[in-house]
Order: C-alpha cells, then sequence, then structure tokens
C-alpha cells in the first residue's frame, strides 16, 4: 500500500526522496542561499554543526518540514564546500543520532498507529533496502529476517547482539524499536555521507562558502595539536594497523574490533594513554571521558587490573581487519612485525 | 591457504593458490623402509586397480552425480591418484565434465559451493558472486566412545596399522601416525542424531523450506548439508561464522532466557515483556530443563529463586551449569571452519570418496539410510585381495569377516579396505 509522507514525518527526515522532490518541485535555486532572507537557514545549520563539534551537543527541537529540509540541503552544501571527509562524517554521525530517536518514537507509536506504521515501513523499505513486520503476538517487537540482521549484528562487539541471544523464529529475529534502530545507525550515517560525496555543484552560492570556511579555520585550529608521529610507516607498522591509520586519516569510523585491535597494539608498543586519545581524537564519534575510560581498562589500570592482549592474526582475519602483505609470512600476530623490526 | 574439505586427513591436503603440488605420503619425510620394493609397487598396484574400478563407476553411473546449478560460475578440483591436485577449474556443462572426468580419472572430484565471475582465475581476480550455505559433521568430531576400539591406526615411520586410535605406534612407538576411521552402526546412527538435530534449527529457527536443504552422505564418515535458499547466498564469512555458532550454541548469555544473576548467585527477573517471546534457543532450554518463567505468579523474584532451587536440585548442580550441560546437547556438532570459509571446494555430489571408495550421496530418507548399502556402487564379482588387518565389515546387508592375508570377497568390499589403506589387491600374474 502506497502512502505518502506528511509534513512532520518530512521534517523528521528530510533524507528521504520525498524531500528532494519537495525541493525539485518549488523549483528551489541552490544560488538562493545568497538572499538575506535564507542567512537564518544558514546560520541555522552553521550552528548545529559548531555545536556538535565543539560540545557534542544536539538539537531535537524540529521547526516546519520546509525550515528542517533547507537546513538539511544547508548543512550538506556547507560540509561539500569544505571538501573535509572527517567533517562530513561527524556531521552524519550528528544527524543519524538525531534521526534514531525520531525513529524509536515512531516506532513505539506505530503499534498504536497505523499510519505511521506504513510511513516506517516505508523509510526502511527506501533507505535500508530491508523489510520490517510488526510481531502481533508480542506488543512493541518488530521482526526481521534473520540475514538482514547477522549482516548489521557481526559488527557489534556486545554478546547481546549475537544472535543466540536473540529470539528466532521461522527466519525472523525479534527486536523491540531501539534495538532495531541502533541496529541500522551505521547505514544511516554512511547514507548522510554518501549524500554529500554525490552532490556535484559548478559553483557554490557566496554565503555558503562563508560558513564553510568559518568551519574549516575552526577545524584546522582544533586538528593542529593532533599530528602524531605514528613512526616511519615500512619499518614498524603491520598492513592491518596501516590500514586503521589510513581509515582514521580519512575520517572513516571504525568498528569495535577495529578499535579494539588498534588501541591494544599502540599500548603494547609502548604509547602513552595521551598519545593513543589524540590518535583517536580524528574519530566521527570521539568522546574523550569514554576513550579514555575504555584504554584505562585495556591497559590494566582499572578494571581489575586485568591487561588485554592484542589480538591474533587469525582474529583479526575473523573480523575482516586483516590485510596481509608478504610482510606477514610466518606471522601470527602483529606484535611479531613489531619485535622483528 | 585453501583447504580441501576433507581436511583432517593426517595426509593434510594444504597448497598454495594457482600452484599444482604433489601431495600424498611422502616417503622420504616419513622415513618410509622400502622392503624390497614391495610396499611401494602395492601402492602402484592398488592405484591402478582404484583408477580402474572408479572409472567403471564413473562410466556406469554418471547420472549419480549431481549437476549443480550455474555449472559454468563454480570452480572445480581435480586430485589425482598420485595425489596431484588441480584446482581453478571450470566446465561449460556437464558433457565436458564428463568428457575430463574419463580423460583424467581422478580419484576425487570437488567443486565449490561458491560461484564466481571468473572462476578459473586465482583467487583473488574470482569474482565472488555468492555461495550456497554449507554444513559437515563428521564421525571425528563426535568422539564417541567407540570409535577408539573399532578404527585403526597407522603407522607412518613402520608402515604397522595398529588396532584403534593410538597415541604412539604399538610396533615402533613412533608418533607419526594417522587414524583410519571406519565408522559402525553407532557412528552412523549418532551422526544422524545430529543430521537430524541441525534441521530442527534450519527450518524451525531458520525458516528455510526443506525443499532448499540437501543431506548428503558424505561418502566417509559424515554427513554435509547443503542449504540452497538464495537468501543466505551473499553472505560473507563472518556472517556465516555467527550462523553456525547459533546453531552450536556458542556465546549464549544466561538473560537470554529473561533473568539475571548477580555476584552472589541471586536470580532476579528481567525483561518482563520478552517472557512471551519463547522461541529459539531460549525456548529450547527452557522446554529441556523445565525452567518455565511464566509460571511464576507476578514476576515475583521468590517465586523465581524457589524455582530455580528445584532445578538444582533435581540436576545436582548449579543453574549456570544446567544451562551449560543443555547447551552442549542441544546444540549440533558440526564444523564452523566448513561453513564460514566461501572459497573452499567440496566433494561433488555424487562421486567417489577415495578415502572409502563409498559415494557421496544424496539421503532422501535419513532414517532409513545405510551408507554401506546406498553408497556402494561396485560389483559383486569377488576379487583376491591381501589383508593387514583382522576386520569385520558390513556391505549390502551381509557381513564379512576379513582374516589377516589371502581374502576373496566382493568388489564393494574389496574397494573399501584397499582405499582405507588395510589391504592391497592380489592381482594374479598371467
Amino acid at each position: 500500500m502506497a502512502i505518502k509522507l506528511g509534513t512532520s514525518d518530512l521534517a523528521k527526515y528530510p533524507f528521504l526522496n520525498e524531500a528532494s522532490l519537495y525541493v525539485k518541485e518549488t523549483h528551489f535555486d541552490l544560488q538562493e542561499f545568497d538572499r538575506m532572507e535564507m542567512n537564518f537557514i544558514l546560520d541555522r545549520s552553521f550552528v548545529k554543526i559548531e555545536n556538535f563539534l565543539k560540545n557534542g551537543e544536539t538539537n531535537y527541537t524540529l521547526e516546519k518540514f520546509e525550515i528542517e529540509i533547507l537546513t538539511f540541503l544547508a548543512s550538506l552544501l556547507i560540509l561539500k564546500s569544505t571538501s573535509i571527509e572527517i567533517l562530513t562524517k561527524k556531521f552524519a554521525l550528528l544527524e543519524s543520532m538525531r534521526f534514531e530517536k525520531y525513529l524509536i518514537e515512531d516506532l513505539k507509536d506505530s503499534f498504536k498507529d497505523e499510519r505511521k506504521r506504513l510511513v516506517l515501513l516505508k523509510i526502511f523499505n527506501e533507505v535500508f533496502k530491508i523489510n520490517i513486520y510488526l510481531e502481533k503476538i508480542v506488543n512493541e517487537y518488530y521482526k526481521i529476517k534473520v540475514v538482514d540482521y547477522v549482516k548489521r549484528s557481526v559488527h557489534f562487539h556486545e554478546e547481546e547482539w549475537k544472535l543466540i541471544n536473540r529470539s528466532v523464529k521461522d527466519g525472523y529475529v525479534y527486536l523491540n524499536a531501539n534495538e532495531i534502530v541502533r541496529l541500522f545507525r551505521n547505514e544511516l550515517s554512511l547514507l548522510i555521507v554518501e549524500k554529500v560525496k554525490n552532490m556535484k555543484l559548478a559553483t557554490f552560492p557566496n554565503q555558503v562558502i562563508n560558513k564553510s570556511q568559518k568551519l574549516k579555520s575552526y577545524w584546522e585550529t582544533v586538528n593542529r595539536t593532533y599530528n602524531i608521529n605514528y613512526g616511519p610507516k615500512k619499518s614498524v607498522t603491520p598492513p592491518c594497523i596501516q590500514h586503521l591509520y589510513d581509515s582514521i586519516e580519512n575520517g572513516e569510523n571504525l568498528p569495535h574490533s577495529a578499535r579494539l585491535l588498534l588501541a591494544t597494539f599502540l599500548l603494547f608498543s609502548g604509547k602513552s594513554i595521551e598519545d593513543i586519545i589524540d590518535v583517536f581524537k580524528k574519530l566521527p564519534d570521539f568522546k574523550e571521558n569514554i576513550t579514555r575510560y575504555q584504554l584505562e581498562h585495556l591497559s590494566g589500570k582499572k578494571g581489575g587490573s586485568k591487561k588485554y592482549f592484542v589480538p591474533s592474526c587469525e582474529k583479526i582475519k575473523l573480523e575482516e581487519l586483516c590485510y596481509q602483505t608478504n610482510v606477514c609470512k610466518g606471522v601470527i600476530n602483529p606484535i611479531q612485525l613489531l619485535k622483528k623490526n | 591457504m585453501i583447504f580441501l574439505h576433507d581436511k583432517k586427513n593426517n595426509l593434510k591436503d594444504e597448497y598454495e593458490d594457482g600452484n599444482i603440488n604433489n601431495i600424498g605420503i611422502n616417503e622420504k619425510e616419513y622415513g618410509l623402509k622400502n622392503d624390497n620394493n614391495n610396499y611401494l609397487s602395492s601402492i602402484n598396484s592398488n592405484q591402478i586397480w582404484l583408477n580402474k574400478t572408479f572409472k567403471k563407476y564413473y562410466f556406469n553411473y554418471f547420472s549419480n552425480i549431481i549437476i549443480p546449478e550455474k555449472i559454468h560460475l563454480r570452480e572445480f578440483g581435480f586430485r589425482q591418484f598420485d595425489g596431484k591436485v588441480i584446482r581453478h577449474l571450470s566446465f561449460i556443462n556437464s558433457g565436458e565434465l564428463y568428457a575430463y572426468l574419463l580423460k583424467l580419472s581422478p580419484s576425487d572430484i570437488y567443486c565449490s559451493s561458491s560461484v564466481y565471475g571468473n572462476p578459473k582465475e586465482s583467487m583473488d581476480k574470482k569474482e565472488w558472486l555468492g555461495s550456497e550455505l554449507i554444513f559437515d559433521i563428521d564421525g571425528k568430531d563426535l568422539e564417541l566412545d567407540c570409535s577408539i576400539k573399532h578404527n585403526y591406526t597407522k603407522c607412518f615411520q613402520c608402515n604397522f596399522i595398529n588396532k584403534g586410535v593410538l597415541k604412539r605406534c604399538g610396533n615402533c612407538n613412533g608418533s607419526k601416525l594417522s587414524v583410519i576411521d571406519i565408522p559402525c552402526k553407532n557412528c552412523i546412527f549418532f551422526l544422524k542424531k545430529e543430521v537430524i538435530k541441525l534441521m530442527k534449527f534450519l527450518t524451525k529457527d531458520f525458516g528455510i523450506c526443506s525443499k532448499d536443504i540437501s543431506i548428503y552422505f558424505s561418502g566417509n564418515n559424515g554427513f554435509h548439508i547443503h542449504v540452497n535458499d538464495v537468501n543466505y547466498y551473499s553472505l560473507l564469512s563472518i556472517e556465516r561464522s555467527e550462523i553456525s555458532s547459533y546453531i552450536m550454541g556458542k556465546g549464549f548469555k544466561l538473560e537470554s532466557l529473561g533473568i539475571k544473576a548477580d555476584k552472589e548467585k541471586k536470580f532476579t527477573i528481567i525483561s518482563k515483556n520478552k517472557q512471551f517471546l519463547d522461541i529459539g534457543w531460549r525456548e529450547r532450554i527452557s522446554k529441556s530443563i523445565k525452567f518455565n518463567l511464566s509460571s511464576i505468579k507476578n514476576n515475583n523474584n521468590d517465586g523465581l529463586i524457589k524455582h530455580i532451587e528445584k532445578l538444582e536440585n533435581i540436576w545436582n548442580c548449579s543453574f549456570q551449569q544446567i544451562v551449560l550441560n543443555t547447551l552442549q546437547d542441544l546444540s549440533v556438532r558440526i564444523d564452523p571452519v566448513v561453513t564460514m570459509d566461501i572459497h573452499r571446494i567440496f566433494r561433488l555430489n555424487g562421486t567417489i570418496n577415495s578415502k572409502s571408495g563409498l559415494v557421496k550421496i544424496v539421503c532422501k530418507n535419513i532414517d532409513e539410510f545405510n551408507p554401506f548399502i546406498d553408497a556402494c556402487f561396485y560389483e559383486k564379482l569377488k576379487v583376491d585381495i591381501y589383508s593387514k588387518v583382522d576386520i569385520t565389515v558390513f556391505f549390502k546387508g551381509r557381513r564379512y569377516e576379513i582374516n589377516t592375508g589371502l581374502n576373496h570377497i566382493p568388489e564393494y568390499v574389496a574397494v573399501y579396505l584397499i582405499s582405507k589403506g588395510l589391504a592391497n589387491i592380489n592381482i594374479k600374474e598371467t
């Protein structure tokens, strides 16, 4: 059954195709962002990005759908104009957290609201290319296919996400609203990054350029202190670790297993917790207090003095983090390359 | 490094991609004595005879071979009697496969569970397009008590064949040993039990249609279960590993039963609403140990503790141990490496397993399947063999008592014993 999204839906989910269609149908020209009347949209976008970068804050207040859609579009333009991939990824995380909140609320309401349910089914189908089904026997549960679940859950470290700890029947896994949305958080973030990547513009509106330059200089100031000498690349760095360094430089978000590998390796190689925090600062979802807490645990300084060892090559391969080259011959743990060198 | 399916044989089937390596008994490495060349010449006679016999099977029973869908996108591998392995083969149709088979007369034929854009290329250039979901249940993994008694152990140092499974050769005390599996009725019974358990997981939990699941006797000491459900085709290794962990009962948390224990092992009820989702592993375990959370009125924790204490008294161990034991009993002993390896090649269905001479054949009725009847396709005509051991075997419903020395037995028994390395063909000189 085809369902048309309402204005409140478009306000909450401006990344949907129907939102783009609205912009097209109103014949909105991007150069209109240079008009004075549009300043408040650009200011709104800029403040949103800046608050998140500086303070990790997000704002969930919704305005009219036209404002939300244009704010979202302006944000994408500003980020595209900066050409700094890390910023795009951080923004993508910000927005995905915002949309997550709306999705969870809507999913919970959908048990009583048929229309809302259909809108959500449409969103999951359009954005994530999967179908979710309402579980009729038990309240507040949806179900998705086992394969759709497993493809995403393998990237979660926590035991609760393992398939064996889920309710599974007839090819479906049963999840509540929080769980379903959490499962798709990464894809939501990637969707936004793709939107920025795919934007093709000959010129940017001047006001957009102004905002992006402000953002750029803020980022460069903050980023200046984060230069870390990782050591001569060829002599000491195992290929799997080098790949993680490169991913961080590209502003990519690393899965938990990758972070664990990098952190334990850096700890073992003698880097201090402060040095390692500086490395992780470039991750889109970096939070210093959490990172510090985790590093202190990994190093054995807290949590019963248990020190975590660097994962073996076999485990690294299982997590699909292996990028072996000839240097890896005969190696069963990346630390052997440290010792070799 | 790519492993052939029969990896557990001490003749390790391990080789580099794209290279043809000579794999087999390396007599120099194992220091085998050449007893007036008799040992070496008997290997050759056996190979020649088996080659001829296998060829006869393929000529008469080619229709047994189940040609996989999209054959032109699959990688094939042939192992020859001298141990050489050829991989990265590809055939346009069954006719081409048949012609190649008759030309090369392989001892074993393998086919990928995956389909590739370029099956002939090296692994990094093959362009993987998807794979069936495969499970392997092997007798070795069941660790049955009976197998220690009825299997044999071959010593590579002195060539002696010991009865039973040993850590040292009874003849020369050597440690370079290889176990020869001779599965008995009991082994087959327990293997089938694991297959049936697996089928329940696949149909009830994963919702896979029975028509998409094929059960094959491996041709030696196990079963392969092939799932041809398109939903599972695109799963990567790590995702398949998650499926096999589920089936093997790995990583189960007590909280998944709807309760949790604190440090003092005091139990409390959690997730009130989830109680109604009594399905999957939760249902399995709860039913098995008669743990009934919904019977506890008003989610009363005292009621829960009493219920658990009652169970602990019945089972005479802690609740956590009860759950662990139950997981072990209800899980399936599959080989997880086989399931997650999307680049593995498997014995082609309907072809001979050279370890036993039996055929990897489909089991239409697992309960009634008898490998020593249904997987045995040789002739009644009698041949002479020189047996190295005393052994009793059952074939086609008949019992055969084989004594050390010369025996005059049907071809199908001879193939089995020679393939197992327990006998040599005795070809009369004319």
